[in-house]
């Protein structure tokens, strides 16, 4: 494919990590947002390539992993209802709630469809006007613009069975709340390139000053990746902490106007929880009154759940770099991803699932004995 | 956040009002939303497509200009780089069955 | 932009998944449908045959062992792009009984059709049965045929139960796989569960991509005829794709596999449709592809035997079995780094992410 296999090329990975590893004069501690960027390290084993040069630490860019219980909650509920039909994208379905998934509710007759586009929910609600439809509208900054644009249209169609139960997040906010806990040991980030294709980089040149911190916009494939650490490292050797970009190819400063423009017509920013993180004041996106009319929770009288959560899992650490996946107690041994404890495990982005399917051959080489426990 | 991939614009259209087209990706083709780079693109352009939703164009220069430079880049250093890799793959990659050196068959 | 520092409240819930009901993910091939099988099944109906879950169960008859199998057919769309659900079902049982090294003979089936089906459905999919019987020789002796009310059996469901004769001389079983085989992989991989995807309602698109269903018969008696028990161990990947297949290898022969990712063949449509959905293509439904481990003296004769056949065009060399890391599918990448390639829980999901 065009424009995605170039990037791809293992030479000019090589290459890249060589410099790497050339530029560096102690180890840096970097950390990428994006869940698609973490899974591409893992499952190209790119953090090792570097490794005396960059530990990467995985950060909680995985909208799946984030999404508050309450609202994986909400969800089964609305999915229960049998005048609704809930729509998802593929990676919630497997997210643990308090007490099933949304893959249980459907085997339990509940009507749970897999969508591409949120444009396809709305679609199926005009094809089927005696059910409700309802569209778990979850995502960072780079999924707004479609959920933002699948409400207008529904507004302008007159589309009266159709409704958002909405759970976005946004990235600047969690950043920053990483960087100023005391504890946080990230150098530098690899901002996330799709974010930034539809916000621009402007929100981050702030950040960069004020934490001193360089970052580094970054693609999704192996070269850009490596190109970005290349970037960084660069920057921390020479002292620099600025915003710069690698993902020439799809970000520009300003990003995608329109998309910002529909955004901001029909969300506004709001407190958000993050599972395994805690609340984060403006930190995500809610509908408009304007718009509330297509608000799920509202249109089915959801109102506050009281959420119970054990804390066996430790997400939360995981999400926030303070704890590598497998050293957590649980890791492999009560929590697999056939019976996760917590989203990281489940979604394919999570750090502790991208570790288990993808870091297991390193670790059972090094502990064979664990190795055998674990399989 | 976020499954966006390349595709080339193959049809324009306009359904009520909302500027869509049909997207060419590899070889698989989508109806996709243009809505956000509705001003920006002529069939034959390649966008970034995420959620049906094409949300930048690609810009198609700087890919060119940047992949010749990583290229170049890559053949100047090669035995370098080789060379180190084999190393580490002697550390890290060992395989005592053997296996494919990296960067052999691995071009795109 | 406030500074903001984080509310400490590590939190997770621990949720206990309601296992008290068939799930989707227990037909997907992966690790819940061998759970489905040993907790529910296995013990109830253990005996020595059932027990090595091979593609088709050998037993001793008077005059010989025969090989039979069964497998009920429960795809939707009924028809795709490549085939229907007739001509897979016949395929999909001939191809179980060729993996164990059988002659695959007669067929038994059984239709569950909905009230309602159109009668030109139905027939497209007799006739393609019939079509894929007569070209592989194959005898349609007996079948049953049942009526559902209007809403159950998607249409159509179909079982087809296969009998074969096993050569003495040629046996590749799950457990037979020895450390230094060669793997070969008969063809370009993920056409048919990509196919069937672009046709699902909610994720269409338009591709040219068409199932693989066919019998791989040919395939192996040309593997029989040139390197006869030089072939250890066949299997046609199916639901759970290529990965899950070499797991299941791996796991029955007690040895690890190394699979080689710049050596198996992805066509562009479906790498590209895989691409979209967020899926990796080892885990893809094949429905005309073999896997084959083979003593390495043999390896090339076994190669060349495959592609001598069209549908063995593109076979390749695609990995080997090791002692390290016994049970355990490792995929070297492009790059060189490995990786772990395990069996997923259930099915692959399309992401955003």
């Amino acid at each position: 494919m065009k424009y995605l296999d170039e990037y791809r090329d293992a030479a000019i990975v090589h290459s890249l990590a060589a410099r790497v590893r050339r530029t560096a004069t102690r180890r840096w501690t970097l950390m990428e947002v994006c869940g698609g960027q973490t899974h591409t390290i893992v499952k190209q084993g790119l953090d090792e390539l570097v490794e005396d040069a960059v530990e990467m630490i995985h950060g909680p860019g995985c909208p799946v992993c984030v999404t508050p219980l309450e609202q994986i909650d909400k969800a089964l509920i609305l999915a229960n209802r049998p005048d609704v039909i809930f729509t998802s994208f593929g990676d919630m379905l497997r997210v643990p709630g308090s007490d099933c998934d949304l893959q249980q509710v459907r085997a339990r007759g509940g009507a749970v469809r897999v969508v591409y586009s949120p444009l396809d929910a709305l679609q199926l609600a005009m094809r089927t006007p005696d059910k409700q439809v309802v569209f778990f509208a979850v995502g960072f900054e780079t999924t707004a613009p479609a959920n933002a644009m699948a409400v207008w249209r529904a507004r302008e169609l007159g589309v009266k069975n159709f409704s958002v139960l909405v759970s976005h997040v946004t990235v600047p906010p969690a950043m920053t709340a990483l960087l100023s806990a005391p504890d946080n040991r990230v150098q530098g980030f690899l901002a996330a390139g799709h974010v930034c294709t539809v916000m621009g980089w402007s929100e981050y040149e702030p950040i960069a000053a004020k934490y001193r911190v360089p970052i580094v916009v970054t693609g999704f494939e192996t070269v850009d990746i490596m190109e970005g650490m290349l970037m960084a490292v660069q920057q921390l050797e020479q002292g620099r902490f600025e915003v710069e970009n690698q993902y020439v190819r799809s970000v520009t400063r300003e990003g995608t106007v329109p998309a910002r423009e529909l955004v901001s017509q029909v969300f506004e920013l709001v407190d958000r929880k993050w599972r395994g993180i805690g609340e984060i004041p403006r930190s995500g996106l809610g509908l408009r009154p304007e718009f509330a009319d297509f608000d799920a929770e509202l249109r089915f009288g959801l109102g506050e759940l009281a959420v119970d959560e054990p804390t066996e899992c430790r997400a939360g650490d995981v999400l926030r770099g303070k704890l590598k996946p497998f050293e957590c107690p649980a890791f492999g041994t009560l929590c697999t991803p056939e019976r996760p404890l917590g989203a990281p495990m489940v979604s394919s982005e999570g750090a502790c699932a991208a570790y288990f399917n993808y870091g297991r051959l390193r670790r059972a080489q090094e502990a064979p004995r664990a190795a055998e426990v674990l399989s | 956040m976020c499954l966006g991939i390349p595709g080339r614009i193959i049809e324009r259209r306009d359904d009520r009002g909302l500027p869509m087209g049909v997207v060419d990706f590899g070889g698989v083709r989508r109806s996709c939303c243009l809505a956000y780079v509705a001003d920006q693109v002529e069939v034959g352009d390649y966008v970034i497509v995420h959620v049906g939703f094409a949300i930048s164009k690609v810009q198609e220069d700087e890919a060119r200009r940047t992949y010749a430079t990583l290229r170049e880049m890559s053949q100047l250093d090669e035995l370098d780089w080789m060379r180190e890799t084999a190393d580490l793959g002697l550390a890290a990659f060992a395989s005592r069955e053997g296996h494919t050196a990296p960067g052999k068959g691995g071009d795109a | 932009m406030t500074a903001t520092t984080l509310t400490m409240s590590p939190s997770c819930p621990l949720p206990l998944p309601a296992m008290d009901r068939v799930q989707l993910g227990h037909g997907s091939g992966g690790k819940m449908s061998a759970e489905l099988l040993r907790t529910h099944f296995l013990p109830l109906l253990d005996n020595p045959v059932l027990r090595q879950l091979g593609d088709a169960a050998v037993v001793l008859v008077p005059g010989g062992e025969i090989a039979m199998s069964t497998d009920t057919f429960v795809v939707s769309p009924l028809e795709f792009p490549g085939g229907n659900i007739g001509s897979l079902a016949v395929h999909g049982t001939l191809n179980d009984l060729a993996m164990m090294g059988a002659r695959p003979r007669f067929l038994s089936t059984g239709f569950i059709l909905e009230e309602g089906l159109p009668f030109d459905v139905l027939d497209r999919a007799i006739a393609a049965m019939a079509a894929a019987a007569r070209e592989s020789k194959v005898m349609l002796v007996a079948g049953d045929t049942k009526v559902v009310e209007r809403g159950r059996a998607d249409g159509m469901y179909v079982n087809t139960t296969g009998v074969g004769i096993i050569d003495a001389q040629f046996c590749p079983r799950p457990d037979a796989v020895r450390t230094g085989d060669v793997l070969l992989v008969s063809g370009p991989i993920a056409r048919h569960g990509m196919a069937i995807m672009s046709a699902r309602e909610g994720l269409e698109f338009e591709a040219q991509i068409e199932s693989d269903s066919a019998s791989l018969v040919p395939l192996v008696e040309l593997l029989r005829e040139r390197v006869g028990s030089a072939v250890h161990a066949l299997r046609d990947p199916t639901r759970g794709g290529v990965a899950s297949a070499l797991n299941e290898l791996a796991a029955s022969s007690n040895v690890g596999v190394m699979l080689e990712e710049a050596s198996i063949n992805v066509p562009a449509p479906v790498a590209a449709a895989c691409e979209m959905l967020g899926l990796d293509p080892l885990y893809v439904a094949n429905e005309g592809v073999l896997v084959a481990f083979v003593d390495p003296a043999s390896a090339a004769d076994a190669l060349a035997a495959l592609r001598s056949h069209p549908l063995g065009a593109s076979a390749t060399i695609a990995g080997h079995a090791v002692a390290d890391h016994r049970g355990m599918v490792v995929l070297v990448t492009r790059i060189g780094s490995r990786r772990v390639v395990d069996m997923l829980p259930g099915d692959q999901l399309p992401r955003i992410c």
